[in-house]
């Protein structure tokens, strides 16, 4: 009893950090019907001004005032007026990739503000860390400890008799259990619901100022994993329930460092499933909690109406013009693919071809999410998956790379299939979540072994050798990642103009309809998800070949989000966006490299905003533009001489 | 032997029984009516007998085969066309193209490898869709975004995409709601070109009674999940308990 004590007593500091977070996530997500996933990084943007105002030399109080009482909550409101009130009925896809651009953005513009200098022990909010005050089953009770558990519950306390004592109170409660019939009863609904997110912000800031003293140093990827428990926590809750999820986040604190505690130390097991433990509690409750996927289901009546798109650039203009577009394409391609091979220096070289490996990763984006109307945030995984699989069998089997990068894509589709088996069941919402949980899982266990990603050390993946032919060069691999490319294009393309094209179309509008014509979606949808997880690792094994080595960072659960975050913003409809959006990812990137280090920031900024614009221009920021570029083209020929 | 034949059928949901020991047959190529006051539990027999909704108990036998624990597509595949009182299209195709895709999925084009290899042919004219389209008037929106058309033309592409498989049953689930009178009007006269056909057989949820009578020929009552009449068109509806279900108590 006392060892299990031991064990569980160091686990209720983490459970309150959830278990705020937990809280404030149902709350926004009852009463706005977004679900925030940029709360994160909320937490992480108060703890981050806090440790900034107590190295300048501030009390701790007055950098308490400051980063959770002024900050957060002003950062939650402009989030709320300014981008997430817009979208309240939105598709499920919109307001998930806005949250994520958001989710991106912000750690980065702070950064931009705040330089990304390491910031090690960051302060703790009130007791100092260093004192112990008692011991408890044999714990040192030390002074984040205490002091994480005791304002935790005094703001438990405050929270409860202001909602069951005060008139706003009792109007969030209203709001939580149903915003329609508030706004019925006559009340004004939008001043409850910022009322709500001023609270709901409130608390994250305090659990990141809690949470940042429990870490050596202040990372804003911490913030995501807080972010995945509370989800954790908020899903033991169905989403709905407030008590539930508070004492669900402080059970899986507990539970967490329970595991720490019995599982044999120094193993992968303990070393990957104790950070592991909520993506394997979300995975599981999304799967076994009915209530869970049906809410998630029918979420919004209107969120199902959706406009038209505009048609795609490709479309406009009578056939000669079509043509003419056609042949400056075909131009365009063979000049972009001469010069690389002639005057376009070594470094450039391979950039744009890294540019080709992420383009064929980004095509499985466009086809899974474009195409088919699914969701995935763990595309990234499945191009590590790609990756190691080659580089292990060329590593220990001595099998040819190219061989081994087919395989990898093999692998990758059986994983794909055991991913899709979900998404049969889930949609939206829990879909992503579930498949976030799953490239976590990836993340902090899978890829952890010696016999897959090798954990930091990484796997090494050489060129490509057929035979006399090699790869090595620099310029031969660029050839060869266009033929993979231009293959996996036409793959893609081939599939889109047949009959699986069509019906994937069809699931995209109606999925009841679909069915009704005798379209088998459970069959379709594991399709969709093994071409689209076998397009990703073929691409995550070229990457990894062009790179010599690649560990499991590289392919990191957060680098999913980036992916989808910039394939919607640059184009999610046509393979041409995909490959749009390799080119601006590696490109951009480049460029920022030659500005001063802080200035790389602005890469995420870029894109986060970028998504932000998804909900006004779903079919992406460039096929927007070229889109008005090519009319006004077009009028032009019509009209030469309005045109001047 | 009828071409369907649901016996029993009894679906609830939590404590409403929203279906109650219902009986429904259909012989080939015949135009059958369902009626009954909101909430009658019409639209869930059609979820019933297509395989949306799963049945508590009771049988579904259709071309002499039992179909009750077969998925929606099966159904679909066996020859059970189906609209929806809330339209139910394919956002961002065309009426041609939701034509195109119903029929070759009707024609088993869906495998993937032939859509690899360049078998299954890229948007060529196809006379089966091409001649439902003028049937069905709407050659000249053939090709405008489904978001742009009107809710009766809505209504026909949904009937087009389930005739153009050639169903041996096709289920309209209030292909009036929304209409005027005009396109209602007109909706019929499809319907019985329909009918004369003798090819599919159909079932029809209607409120407009007109509709109903101009199209079908028998006709069964549903109340509260339960069975209250069936038979001949113009007897039922004068019998005194249907008129009372449908219309209150007149005295």
């Amino acid at each position: 009893m006392t060892e299990f004590l031991s064990y569980a007593i160091p686990g209720l500091p983490y459970g309150c950090v959830f278990a705020l977070m937990a809280v404030g996530l149902v709350l926004t997500y009852q009463t706005s019907g977004v679900f925030n996933l940029a709360y994160g990084a909320q937490a992480y943007a108060s703890a981050l001004v806090f440790y900034v105002c107590v190295n300048a030399g501030w009390p701790n109080w007055a950098a308490f005032v400051v980063a959770v009482v002024l900050v957060a909550p002003l950062l939650g409101l402009a989030m709320d007026r300014f981008l997430y009130r817009f979208i309240r009925s939105a598709r499920v896809l919109v307001k998930l990739v806005s949250a994520l651009g958001m989710l991106i953005a912000i750690p980065s513009a702070l950064a931009l503000i705040f330089g990304n200098q390491q910031r090690l022990a960051p302060p703790a909010l009130w007791l100092p860390p260093g004192s112990v005050y008692f011991h408890l089953a044999g714990d040192a009770i030390n002074g984040t400890e205490l002091s994480t558990v005791i304002v935790t519950l005094a703001v438990v306390l405050g929270a409860s008799l202001m909602s069951h004592f005060t008139q706003i109170g009792l109007r969030m409660r209203a709001m939580a259990e149903s915003p329609r019939m508030v706004q019925l009863a006559g009340i004004n609904s939008e001043r409850v619901g910022i009322a709500i997110w001023v609270l709901s912000s409130f608390l994250a800031g305090l659990a990141g100022v809690l949470l940042a003293p429990l870490f050596a140093d202040l990372q804003a990827l911490d913030f995501t994993d807080l972010l995945v428990a509370a989800i954790a926590a908020a899903a033991l809750g169905s989403l709905t329930s407030l008590p539930l999820a508070f004492w669900g986040g402080i059970g899986l604190g507990v539970v967490q460092e329970l595991l720490g505690g019995y599982l044999p130390s120094g193993t992968v097991l303990s070393s990957g499933l104790r950070p592991a433990l909520p993506f394997v509690v979300l995975l599981g409750l999304l799967l076994a909690l009915p209530g869970l996927r049906e809410r998630w289901f029918h979420d919004d009546p209107l969120s199902r109406c959706d406009p038209p798109p505009p048609p795609m650039a490709t479309t406009i203009g009578g056939y000669g013009f079509k043509g003419a577009l056609r042949v400056a394409r075909w131009a365009v391609l063979f000049a972009f693919f001469v010069s690389c091979l002639t005057w376009v220096p070594g470094n450039w070289t391979f950039t744009l071809t890294q540019g080709l490996a992420f383009s064929i990763v980004f095509l499985s984006i466009v086809f899974l999410t474009g195409m088919s109307g699914q969701i995935s945030l763990c595309q990234a995984s499945f191009a590590g998956i790609g990756a190691f699989t080659c580089g292990q069998l060329a590593g220990h089997f001595g099998v040819s790379v190219l061989v081994g990068i087919l395989a990898g894509g093999a692998l990758a589709a059986l994983v794909g299939v055991v991913v899709a088996l979900p998404a049969l069941r889930l949609g939206g919402l829990a879909l992503a979540l579930a498949t976030l949980a799953f490239g976590l899982l990836a993340d902090n266990v899978g890829f952890q072994f010696s016999w897959s990603g090798n954990g930091d050390s990484g796997v090494n993946i050489p060129r490509p050798e057929v035979g006399s032919l090699s790869f090595a060069s620099g310029k031969a691999f660029f050839v060869l990642a266009c033929v993979l490319l231009a293959a996996c294009s036409a793959v893609v393309l081939a599939i889109r103009r047949g009959t699986t094209g069509r019906e994937l179309a069809a699931m995209r509008g109606s999925e009841l309809a679909a069915a009704s014509i005798g379209t088998n979606l459970a069959k379709l949808k594991i399709t969709v998800f093994a071409v689209a997880a076998a397009l990703a690792g073929i691409g995550g094994a070229l990457y990894g070949s062009l790179q010599g080595t690649v560990a499991p960072d590289d392919f990191n659960s957060l680098l999913s989000l980036v992916f989808m975050v910039v394939v919607v913003t640059t184009g999610v409809y046509t393979v041409e966006g995909a490959i749009q959006a390799g080119m601006a990812y590696v490109v951009l990137y480049q460029l920022l490299d030659y500005l001063p280090s802080q200035w790389s920031n602005l890469f995420p900024i870029l894109f986060g905003l970028g998504a932000v614009t998804y909900a006004l221009h779903p079919e992406g920021i460039v096929e927007w533009q070229k889109r008005r570029a090519i009319e006004i083209v077009a009028d032009w020929g019509k009209h030469p001489e309005t045109v001047g | 032997m009828a071409l369907l034949e649901a016996t029993g059928i009894t679906k609830r949901f939590g404590g409403i029984v929203a279906l109650d020991a219902v009986f429904v047959a259909v012989e080939p190529g015949e135009a059958v009516g369902l009626v009954g006051p909101n909430g009658a539990g019409k639209t869930t027999l059609f979820d019933c007998l297509n395989g949306v909704q799963h049945l508590d108990s009771g049988e579904v036998r259709f071309a002499g085969r039992r179909i009750d624990r077969l998925p929606v597509y099966e159904r679909a595949r066996l020859g059970i066309g189906r609209t929806f009182q809330r339209l139910e299209l394919f956002a961002g195709m065309s009426a041609r193209e939701h034509l195109m895709v119903a029929e070759r999925v009707h024609r088993g084009d869906g495998r993937l490898w032939k859509d690899l290899i360049g078998r299954a042919r890229a948007a060529q004219p196809v006379p089966r869709v091409e001649d439902l389209l003028a049937e069905l008037g709407l050659k000249e929106v053939a090709d405008d975004p489904i978001e742009s058309l009107s809710q009766g033309h809505g209504r026909l592409v949904e009937l087009g995409r389930a005739l153009v498989q050639d169903p041996l049953l096709v289920l309209l689930d209030e292909p009036s709601s929304g209409l005027d009178t005009r396109e209602t009007a007109e909706f019929g006269t499809v319907l019985v070109r329909l009918r004369d056909r003798r090819a599919t057989a159909m079932m029809l949820v209607e409120h407009d009674l007109d509709l109903v009578r101009s199209v079908v020929e028998r006709i069964y009552v549903l109340e509260f999940g339960k069975l209250l009449a069936s038979g001949p068109v113009d007897e039922v509806l004068e019998d005194e308990a249907v008129r009372r279900a449908y219309l209150g108590d007149l005295r």
